[in-house]
């Protein structure tokens, strides 16, 4: 490990404010774009095609594409609002100085649930692939928890130790495992002269009806839930008005062409009932491409990918607790940095049993269903979000690092979207859907009645912005 | 506007605070798991002696399925004729539907509140 | 006793010394300096040093 404070002369250790650490600005365009598409990237690994059970193999599609439109909108909004407030926290620290600190506590508490329960759900697939290889190779009955609490353990351990390191990891095996995709469909598309993919064969009509479209959805935000996580990295990148829109809108770039083209290979080898049922499809399309290397391949992507996701939760949900710790919306304690590895790494130490219960205790889908609600209610939040932020500071009262256009339009379509997904979740999942909101809503009782006293008024609003217009 | 000193919290009541949230967390995602209300309602109807024909398979599929280790319908005539049960009541619909809005109508409202306390302390009243 | 119950093993013990580096590297850090030093850390100082956001 290299020695950090070579690059950190220039702004951290001397805040203005007599901050005595900070976390450490190391990171560039590259890191941003491996901590966004390394979260998501395994859901074309396992998850995505749980929208394929939901309404057959063409639903899966619509839904692929109507939530890259989604996630679209939320890449763009996002960066607007992000190369402005650049902090840690991400959106957690947007809703703080444009919507509210109540919205902002319920942000940080979406962002802190969806990154630890995906961090969960990788680790159980972690399990899951042993599992398989185990089986494949002969020997029956493997213990998957060790497999499972040394993937959170080792990312852990990584993230702890710094930033830089952590995401360098990232970027590596992201790297590796998004070049299998483009290999797996290179290999098997006609491009390259074989014929295993039997598309006429095996599509069917919808077996659900348009009722299956709409339900696909729930599972359709899987192939690109995470994509916004790449904010958080905002207090450790070295120019983030400029990394951020950058590594975000590229990030989602590179989404779009890895979904569609896991949905195609993906359909073309297996049927519908199979593939929507299915925990590794991936690395199942490559066992039946019939290739000993495309099958070793991907069987490491889906190990590398499930890492690379874990690792990027770690990093993203402790940035966010971290955050809310050092703005007293929880107990100060959090809101410490180490001074050596300039991590926050007592939010780091405190998410590890809460991944390790869910991972070792809860099935696979409520894991991911709840990752989902917490994802969905943040994007719930972001439309209200930019229509407040352009309201309050118009294009001309502050310098943004990147404007999205055709505003409000990408809000609306947003917006309309999370209407839709909102519906497909009742569809199968009602009960968790009013759970979890009956959490939130218990929560943020709490945290209005109790919780707010102990923080500061004025000081929490830290941008150097003009006073709102209209209040 | 005067400034607004928050009460320092002790070591003690932080961990009262963390505990709290970690109970509320673990209920939530527990509790509808012990009430056996989780997931969605899933029937498979399997015929008897199931035939790939009966059960609507192709040969390319049959193969596939063979390829994926189910040699003969009956093993994976479970996973052919699995189905979602997607009916709903609109009296349900619209429960959620309250929920939703219900909930963001009440956070937006406590923000607002807490925001112009915000504003007005850090850039002074107007 | 084939080679993935030795994995199995294995990546208990790992787990365990992962898990201790953490704590140990925590209780010592905690220990050595106070939360005068650990809690400093501000939000938003590089737009304080940068920018002052004037168009």
């Amino acid at each position: 490990m290299t020695d950090f404070d070579i690059t950190s002369k220039t702004i951290d250790g001397i805040g203005p404010h007599g901050a005595k650490i900070g976390l450490l600005r190391v990171l560039g365009p590259a890191h941003v774009w491996a901590l966004g598409v390394g979260i998501v990237l395994v859901g074309e690994y396992m998850g995505w095609n749980f929208s394929v059970g939901k309404g057959g193999a063409f639903a899966a599609l619509i839904a692929c594409w109507f939530a890259g439109i989604l996630y679209t909108c939320v890449a763009m909004i996002d960066s607007e609002v992000t190369s402005t407030v650049a902090a840690a926290g991400g959106q957690y620290t947007q809703a703080k100085h444009i919507v509210g600190p109540l919205m902002a506590f319920n942000v940080g508490l979406y962002l802190v649930f969806a990154y630890t329960m995906l961090e969960a759900a990788n680790a159980i697939t972690v399990g899951f692939l042993m599992d398989t290889v185990a089986n494949m190779t002969g020997h029956e009955g493997l213990d998957q928890r060790p497999f499972i609490i040394l993937a959170i353990m080792f990312l852990a351990w990584l993230n702890y130790r710094g930033v830089l390191a952590t995401l360098t990891f990232s970027l590596v095996i992201t790297a590796i495992a998004f070049s299998a995709i483009i290999i797996l469909f290179l290999f098997t598309s006609p491009l390259l002269g074989s014929d295993v993919l039997q598309h006429q064969a095996l599509m069917t009509d919808l077996p659900y009806g348009w009722l299956g479209v709409l339900a696909a959805m729930h599972f359709g935000l899987w192939y690109y839930l995470g994509i916004e996580g790449t904010t958080q990295a905002a207090e450790e990148v070295r120019s983030p008005a400029r990394a951020l829109p950058f590594g975000t809108l590229a990030g989602i770039m590179t989404l779009l062409i890895a979904a569609t083209l896991t949905w195609y290979v993906c359909v073309g080898l297996m049927p519908w009932e199979y593939l929507g049922q299915a925990g590794v499809p991936l690395f199942d399309a490559a066992r039946l491409s019939g290739s000993t290397f495309l099958m070793v391949l991907l069987g490491i992507g889906t190990l590398f990918a499930t890492l690379a996701s874990a690792n990027g939760c770690i990093n993203d949900a402790s940035r966010a607790w971290f955050a809310m710790g050092r703005d007293h919306y929880l107990p100060s304690w959090f809101g410490a940095v180490h001074p050596k590895y300039r991590t926050p790494y007592r939010s780091i130490i405190f998410l590890v049993p809460i991944a390790l219960v869910f991972a070792l205790g809860a099935p696979l889908d409520q894991v991911i269903t709840f990752s989902i609600l917490s994802g969905l209610l943040e994007y719930t939040f972001m439309p209200i979000n930019v229509i407040m932020f352009r309201k309050k500071w118009p294009l001309d009262t502050i310098k943004r690092g990147y404007e999205h256009p055709f505003h409000p339009i990408p809000a609306i379509v947003l917006l309309s979207l999370c209407g839709i997904t909102y519906f497909a979740v009742f569809l199968g999942y009602g009960t968790q859907l009013v759970a979890m909101i009956a959490f939130y809503i218990v929560v943020s009782l709490w945290f209005h009645f109790r919780r707010y006293r102990f923080v500061r008024r004025a000081a929490q609003f830290t941008m150097p912005w003009p006073r709102p217009q209209g209040y | 506007m005067t400034k607004y000193t928050p009460p320092v919290q002790g070591k003690f009541g932080q961990i009262v605070d963390v505990i709290v949230l970690l109970v509320m967390t673990i209920g939530a995602l527990y509790v509808p798991l012990w009430m056996g209300l989780a997931g969605s309602a899933h029937t498979s109807s399997v015929p008897e002696n199931p035939t790939w024909e009966s059960l609507g398979q192709n040969p390319v599929m049959v193969e596939k399925w063979n390829q994926l280790g189910y040699a003969d319908p009956a093993s994976a005539a479970e996973l052919i004729t699995a189905r979602f049960d997607y009916s709903f009541s609109v009296g349900s619909l619209l429960m959620m539907i309250i929920v939703i809005v219900g909930y963001y109508a009440i956070i937006l409202r406590f923000s607002e509140n807490e925001y112009r306390e915000v504003i007005s302390e850090k850039f002074g009243g107007k | 006793m084939d080679i993935w119950n030795i994995m199995e093993y294995a990546a208990w013990a790992l787990s365990a010394v992962f898990g201790l580096i953490i704590v140990a590297d925590w209780l010592k850090t905690d220990s050595t300096y106070s939360d005068d030093v650990l809690l400093s850390s501000q939000e938003g100082e590089l737009e304080a040093m940068t920018e002052e956001h004037k168009v």
